[in-house]
């Protein structure tokens, strides 16, 4: 437990070293730290409904975050969540409005079929991964491109509403997910969102399966000797994590916008990724580091009106406290032959 | 045929030269860091600041040259937080380069709307493009090919000379030597008594030279302007290419020919009325399609070969060298 203190500690630290370098950012641009503080505060956290938006925006980043632990524990970096949640998001709207079918089935319905196209959309780059070791990184990064235009192209010269935007006709109510509170757009995404990261977490703390999942991702050599078939174990784990990005998708599309629409949820994966890594990779722990990011991002839509500086500050924010994690988390480990593996551990 | 003929022309393939000119630059940057061993998830980044500080650089001074200079420092400046953390930190490369590249996206936009108080891109504001080099003679020797070798701006050219200057730096040069060694064997590096993390520092910061001036070309030479994430994922088709060609400067610019090629094909193609959106994926297709194709094959064989020919040199280069202590 000390030791599990002590690496919490140290993430504490890294992200107030992050802050601190992050406020010296906001000087730079010209604006006082503490007033950009308190505006991220007060938009972030101001009154029910500030909160109920900030709980919106952790919807999509825990979702991406769970689909990134599980890749993170199977030793998979799946930088392509982005794209999964795109095409997810695409496929639930497709469902959403081209068919009618009774409430609640409609819903699990175009669910279903989000998780599929994100598993699919990631098959490609996890079976070369897992049969001819094709960097996934590089793979599902390229793909992330390619998902974007292409659910942008089916959206607008295929579903196009006649006269409207660049989005496609709105999904019908019964496929709706429903609100929580009349107040506010939040949704029971994030619900699902928070049975998905426990259900995941004792699935690898309680399972057979991600034990075995766990060991691939922290000695792969030790798993294989150990009768585990690391090939499939990857390939099966990048196609998890690639349902789950599909997923947050289709949650982002039946809860909030309730249509599919051009860029309508940039960099939900990534932040995802970036809570996961935080995390440490801890299903659990990404329901606080994905609060957290939800938190700076509802923030900072005050921030652009009441201050000068930019919203995407806070993605210097969050990258600076990556880079500060990243870094504190290796300190303790050196010593070693500088010749040594570089490992990212779990 | 016409069609075919509207298609390919001479325009097309300096139009691809020009393309391939910012991917080079920056796949040419990353096989120092590949070479040496790390794995550079982060050249998106270093090309994006590179490319907004150029411009940023070139307003202020009202020169195109002060303003590469500029790029190339701040491409320098994240190349350099790169090697600090994965070199010095041991941090994970993946995880250090892709919150750089984070970095590099809000911290452009932020800096974008605090110094110019706009969204979105940058045009006007006084920048200066870089000029175009007209060859003399070009026009009297090769005729209407003259396009081909004159009349680009002096990145482009830096970029295929660098090629050459590359292939002689891995296979004649000590530092290119040791570059390889550090890579591919650091065991043996460290018994030879080379210090590791000198060497990647210094491919690192070479890099991180190169991706600027990649950089610098997208907003200075290319077109004058810089949008936000103008990088559009070059970054990572050269490493993709990186990967498949472990580095080796002949085949980073076999790749990047492709990609050049592929990237001004589909432009021209919008031209002819296919769907932009289904066009502007053709790049990254042809980038994920190879990287697919080609990185599963040629791996274990790269690596052996690059050994045999490093015995060969090590054993040239130092007659005392350990190196049959170190079997493979």
């Amino acid at each position: 437990m000390s030791d599990r203190l002590r690496a919490f500690s140290g993430q504490i630290i890294a992200v107030g070293v992050a802050l601190l370098l992050g406020a010296i950012i906001i000087l730079l641009v010209g604006e006082s730290p503490v007033h950009v503080l308190m505006t991220l505060l007060h938009g972030a956290f101001g009154d029910q409904e500030k909160i109920a938006g900030t709980l919106l925006q952790t919807t999509p980043i825990l979702i991406c975050g769970v689909a990134a632990c599980i890749g993170l524990r199977g030793g998979m970096f799946n930088v392509g969540i982005e794209g999964q949640l795109f095409l997810g998001g695409f496929a639930a709207a497709w469902v959403g409005f081209s068919f009618s079918l009774p409430a609640g089935i409609h819903t699990l319905a175009a669910l279903a079929l989000a998780v599929v196209a994100g598993a699919a959309w990631v098959a490609i780059p996890a079976y070369f991964r897992a049969r001819y070791n094709t960097n996934e990184v590089v793979s599902t990064i390229l793909s992330n491109y390619i998902a974007v235009l292409l659910t942008s192209y089916f959206t607008i010269f295929l579903f196009k509403r006649p006269g409207g935007w660049s989005e496609t006709p709105p999904i019908l109510a019964t496929a709706y997910l429903p609100e929580i509170f009349s107040f506010s757009r939040l949704n029971w995404g994030l619900v699902i969102g928070l049975l998905l990261a426990v259900g995941v977490a004792l699935v690898f703390r309680y399972t057979s399966w991600g034990y075995d999942v766990t060991m691939v991702g922290s000695a792969p050599k030790f798993a294989e000797y150990g009768g585990v078939n690391v090939k499939r174990q990857g390939f099966v784990v990048l196609l998890l994590s690639g349902a789950v990005g599909g997923l947050a998708g289709g949650v982002e599309t039946l809860g909030v916008h309730h249509r599919f629409m051009e860029g309508f949820a940039p960099g939900f994966g990534f932040d995802g990724l970036i809570a996961a890594l935080l995390a440490n990779g801890s299903p659990v722990a990404t329901i606080l580091t994905a609060l957290f990011f939800g938190a700076l991002r509802s923030g900072s839509l005050l921030l652009e009106v009441d201050t000068s500086a930019s919203r995407e500050i806070i993605t210097v924010i969050q990258a600076l406290i990556i880079l500060s994690v990243s870094a504190q988390v290796l300190i303790k480990r050196r010593g070693d032959s500088q010749a040594g593996e570089r490992r990212w551990k779990f | 045929m016409e069609i075919l003929d509207k298609l390919i022309n001479v325009a097309l393939i300096a139009a691809t030269l020009r393309t391939t000119a910012p991917i080079l630059l920056v796949a040419l940057g990353g096989s120092f860091t590949t070479k040496a061993g790390i794995f550079n998830i982060g050249l998106e980044g270093q090309m994006l600041a590179g490319a907004f500080f150029a411009v940023i650089g070139s307003i202020w001074t009202g020169s195109a040259f002060v303003g590469v200079a500029c790029g190339v420092a701040a491409a320098l400046a994240f190349a350099l937080a790169f090697a600090v953390l994965v070199v010095t930190f041991r941090a994970n490369e993946v995880v250090v380069g892709l919150a750089l590249n984070i970095l590099a996206g809000g911290m452009t936009i932020s800096l974008m709307k605090a110094i110019l108080g706009t969204r979105g891109s940058i045009v006007g504001h006084g920048i200066v493009g870089l000029p175009k080099v007209q060859i003399p003679g070009a026009q009297a020797l090769l005729g209407s090919w003259a396009p081909l070798i004159s009349g680009f701006t002096p990145i482009v050219y830096v970029a295929f000379i660098a090629v050459p200057l590359l292939v002689l730096f891995y296979n004649r040069t000590r530092l290119g030597l040791y570059i390889r060694v550090v890579g591919e064997k650091p065991e043996a590096a460290e018994a030879l008594g080379i210090s590791i993390t000198r060497v990647r520092y210094i491919a690192s910061l070479l890099c991180g030279l190169l991706a600027g001036l990649a950089g610098a070309h997208l907003s200075l030479g290319y077109i004058t302007m810089f949008t936000e994430n103008m990088s559009s994922g070059r970054g990572f088709m050269a490493v993709a290419i990186l990967i498949f060609s472990n580095g080796d400067p002949l085949k980073v610019l076999a790749g990047c020919l492709l990609f050049g090629f592929a990237d001004a094909f589909s432009l021209r193609l919008q031209t002819f009325g296919f769907p932009s959106y289904l066009v502007l994926t053709v790049p990254y297709v042809v980038a994920l399609t190879a990287l697919f194709a080609l990185s599963y094959r040629a791996r274990p064989r790269i690596i052996k070969e690059t050994l045999a020919s490093m015995q060969k040199l090590l054993s040239v280069d130092r007659n005392s060298a350990p190196v049959d202590k170190n079997p493979q």
